[in-house]
């Protein structure tokens, strides 16, 4: 496998990892902005804008693009969240030129009244959407309430209010800003043609005029607030915690994930046992979160409503124990044979590789190959782990649940 | 590419499937086991999801934590699920471990603890989990439209029903799944790096002596079908419906999944098409076609605000009942391209060819390459297409829907 990076005149980066055994290839437009990018006139913009790439350009119906990709045999799709929007196609490597082509299109869109207007009624049936999803609800409020002022409280959908009063001007100025060609990469993986893809990406994006795009990056411990949100329609007890970690940067970020996973994997974790195994939550898990400039390590319980405020008490004495004693040696070394084989299933797919070296490049401006990655999750000693669980104290989170009860 | 593909049935009833991928350095099983949720005991519906936990509590020399442990050592990322006949259990790991995972394995069908002291929390669980389905509506009626769509028990909701689970007891489910964990009718298939050789004698000198009678055939019922509304304060009415179509086995199959591309398959079909992008009536819409041995059925999902429920059901069954009338020949390659790249890029996961093994023997008690099903794909006309729509069409549709009040209105049965 070879890396190869570029960058056009405009300051687009070009990186690329080839790999000429694979069957298909994926590419992908990464642009730094999300939620955090925003202020609160223009909530839910970074999303909303996601959704109006699809909707055409000066050369391209909004079917054209459906259809499209659609004759590519394309697996694609695209996300937006508190940092990055990023737009992506799966294909076989015969369309590696017409997918570059059509989404290097895309990227600079018609954004038009009438799409712009009937578009926004697609966002407010996601919000409701997502508002019958009570884990998803958990988490924007938790993120909200743990990152206060900081950026990384925004909600990435935005709210009905917000949705409703956006308008398109406010929306192209945005993408004008945020869309700079020097904060965009173009990323591609699998089976491709490296000369191939830059000569395309020349002909097709020179033309992205640059423009200032910064971002305000700090670091943040968090609110630590305890609150309640009661819910009578909810059945389950919901609790999500968030304490501060290592961030994106950072290398112990590899440390990051394995403390994670000891503690809240799910299978053979320090949750799984103290509180699945033996049925008192029916979920339990923890997670890594890794931001520009900060992270976070994210706890989830689902319980009885009357076993909740139990579970949480189990949930962080473990986590006390864990920082107090550190991890087993054979904890520590399933953890990272998880890891290790779950990073060598993900590579095996070029969407799984497009992820990892888009963060790689998006997050640190580097390249690591996998075999790297796999060296350096199973260096990781014990000591670093329990370091890491007392520096970043995992006892001290903000907690926010959500369900039947008034309070835990 | 070269496709190597290698069968065994053994005389005890086991067969073995694999496929080699070269290319990969990971291996996945999935061991199909007749004791899914079509097996439940009767009045016992949930049974196969207390058990899919219970049987991992402990087998052969490891208990609980050593099982567990032994599978975590190996790097195994694992999980189980109920399906309609049968109760999976999956894995990947990286190739060098598969044979090890599979004495891990060989422990769990041959050998489970089944532990009285386990039982408790394995009902406990599936019985959060059935009440955790109540805060997941668009969960619970893509569940629940089967009930209604498939004869009972076939369509059954995996996790039971809360009554049922409450009258489980140890020995009885014990009973249940030692009965039901037999080699004959199981399916274990086997996708990525490993050597023929090397994993027939690994899986003769695991399972070849192993013992079982068949499963007990399941007694089928009347499917229900009709339309059922269940009220839930919820944010969008859940809206999903479900007609009969050709089993994976039919001669009509492929003209079928190209007719399911054509209303669902990508940003270009016609759903999303007349439905989101021109209507703006939903976030979500889809068609997928899902087949059990016996009977199959297209299940369509839309969510949408409750007062645009009823234009909604009116513009999906507009168009799933306009299919008959007429097919582009652009409608149809795109369909065709989307089903062959989907294939191609399946083939790079070993988990997901362990698990299309297991489906293609469960259906048609052979193994189909990505060479031949493309073929198949390419070989159909629009006529096909055509004709499969009228000799299927979406009438008689059963319906289920979630939301603040029933839809009124729009899809006649």
């Amino acid at each position: 496998m070879e890396f190869n990076r570029t960058q056009l005149d405009n300051g687009l980066a070009i990186v690329a990892e080839v790999n000429p055994s694979a069957a298909s290839m994926a590419l992908g437009f990464f642009a730094r902005t999300g939620s955090r990018d925003e202020t609160p006139e223009v909530a839910g913009v970074s999303h909303f804008l996601e959704h109006m790439m699809f909707k055409g350009t000066a050369r391209r119906t909004p079917f054209d693009i459906n259809r499209e990709f659609d004759e590519l045999g394309a697996m694609y799709n695209a996300f937006t969240s508190e940092e990055n929007t990023v737009y992506f196609a799966a294909v076989l490597p015969e369309f590696q030129a017409a997918a570059l082509d059509l989404l290097g299109d895309m990227l600079r869109p018609a954004l038009r009244q009438e799409d712009f207007d009937a578009e926004k009624k697609v966002i407010l049936e996601e919000i409701a959407l997502y508002e019958d999803r009570p884990h998803y609800r958990l988490y924007e409020k938790l993120m909200s309430r743990h990152y206060g002022e900081h950026p990384l409280g925004h909600s990435v959908l935005g709210t009905q209010a917000s949705i409703e009063a956006l308008e398109r001007e406010a929306m192209q100025a945005y993408f004008d800003r945020r869309y700079s060609p020097g904060n965009v990469s173009l990323v591609a993986v699998g089976n491709l043609d490296w000369e191939a893809l830059v000569a395309k990406a020349e002909a097709s994006c020179s033309h992205w005029r640059p423009a200032p795009a910064g971002r305000e990056v700090a670091d943040t411990r968090g609110t630590l607030t305890r609150e309640s949100i009661a819910d009578g329609k909810l059945q389950r007890q919901h609790v999500g915690m968030l304490s501060s970690a290592p961030s994106a940067q950072d290398e112990d970020r590899y440390a990051a994930h394995l403390l994670a996973t000891i503690l809240g994997d799910e299978t053979g974790s320090r949750l799984f046992y103290a509180l699945v195994e033996p049925a008192v939550a029916e979920e339990a898990s923890c997670s890594y979160r890794p931001f520009d400039g900060t992270g976070a390590l994210y706890t989830f319980i689902s319980a009885d409503p009357d076993r909740a405020a139990e579970a949480v008490e189990i949930a962080r004495r473990e986590y006390a124990r864990l920082a107090e004693e550190g991890v087993g040696e054979a904890e520590l070394e399933a953890a990272k044979n998880k890891t290790a084989a779950g990073a060598t299933l993900e590579g095996e797919l070029p969407m799984g590789r497009l992820s990892a070296v888009g963060a790689d490049w998006v997050y640190r401006k580097g390249y690591r190959p996998l075999a790297e990655h796999i060296e350096r999750i199973l260096a990781v000693p014990g000591e670093k782990v329990r370091e890491l669980a007392r520096r970043f104290e995992i006892t001290s989170a903000t907690v926010l649940t959500l369900g039947p009860r008034e309070s835990l | 590419m070269d496709e190597q593909f290698f069968t065994h049935e053994f005389d005890n009833g086991l067969t073995l499937v694999a496929q080699r991928m070269p290319q990969v350095s990971s291996s996945a099983l999935t061991c199909a086991v007749p004791a899914g949720a079509s097996h439940d005991p009767s009045g016992a519906a949930g049974a196969a999801s207390v058990g899919r936990s219970w049987l991992f509590r402990g087998a052969g020399d490891r208990d609980t934590r050593a099982l567990h442990d032994a599978l975590d050592a190996l790097g195994c990322q694992h999980h189980e699920s109920v399906r309609s006949s049968h109760l999976l259990l999956s894995a990947s790991m990286l190739g060098m471990n598969l044979s090890e995972a599979l004495g891990l394995y060989a422990d769990i069908l041959r050998r489970p603890r089944l532990p009285e002291e386990g039982f408790e929390p394995c009902r406990d669980l599936a019985a959060q989990a059935l009440e955790a389905l109540e805060d997941e509506p668009m969960q619970l009626c893509n569940l629940l439209i089967r009930e209604k769509f498939y004869p009972p028990p076939l369509g059954r909701n995996p996790l039971g029903r809360a009554e049922a689970l409450a009258t489980i007891r140890a020995d009885g489910l014990g009973e249940h799944l030692r009965r039901h964990l037999t080699p004959v009718g199981t399916i274990l298939a086997v996708a990525g790096a490993f050597d023929w050789n090397v994993l027939r004698q690994v899986v003769g000198d695991l399972l070849a002596d192993w013992r079982g009678e068949p499963a007990p055939a399941v007694a089928t019922g009347t499917a229900a079908g009709g339309r059922t509304h269940v009220t839930k304060p919820t944010a969008q009415a859940q809206i999903t419906l479900a007609y009969a179509a050709p089993t994976a086995a039919d001669p009509g199959y492929y003209a079928a999944r190209v007719g399911q591309m054509v209303l669902s398959g990508g940003m270009s079909s016609r759903l999303f098409t007349e439905v989101r992008e021109k209507r703006s009536l939903v976030y979500a819409v889809q068609a997928r076609y899902h087949s059990l041995k016996t009977r199959a059925g297209i299940f369509v999902y839309a969510g949408t605000t409750p007062a645009r429920a009823a234009e909604t059901t009116e513009v999906v069954v507009g168009e799933l009942r306009k299919l008959p009338e007429g097919v582009g020949e652009d409608e149809l390659a795109r369909a065709r391209t989307q089903l062959k790249s989907a294939l191609v890029m399946q083939g790079e996961s070993t988990s997901a060819r362990a698990d299309a093994l297991a489906q293609d023997w469960h259906h048609l008690r052979r193994l189909r390459s990505l060479s031949e099903i493309a073929g198949a794909i390419d070989a159909v006309t629009v006529e096909d297409v055509l004709e499969g729509a009228r000799s299927h069409p979406a009438e008689e549709l059963t319906m289920l829907t979630i939301g603040p009040e029933p839809i009124g209105g729009g899809a006649g049965a």
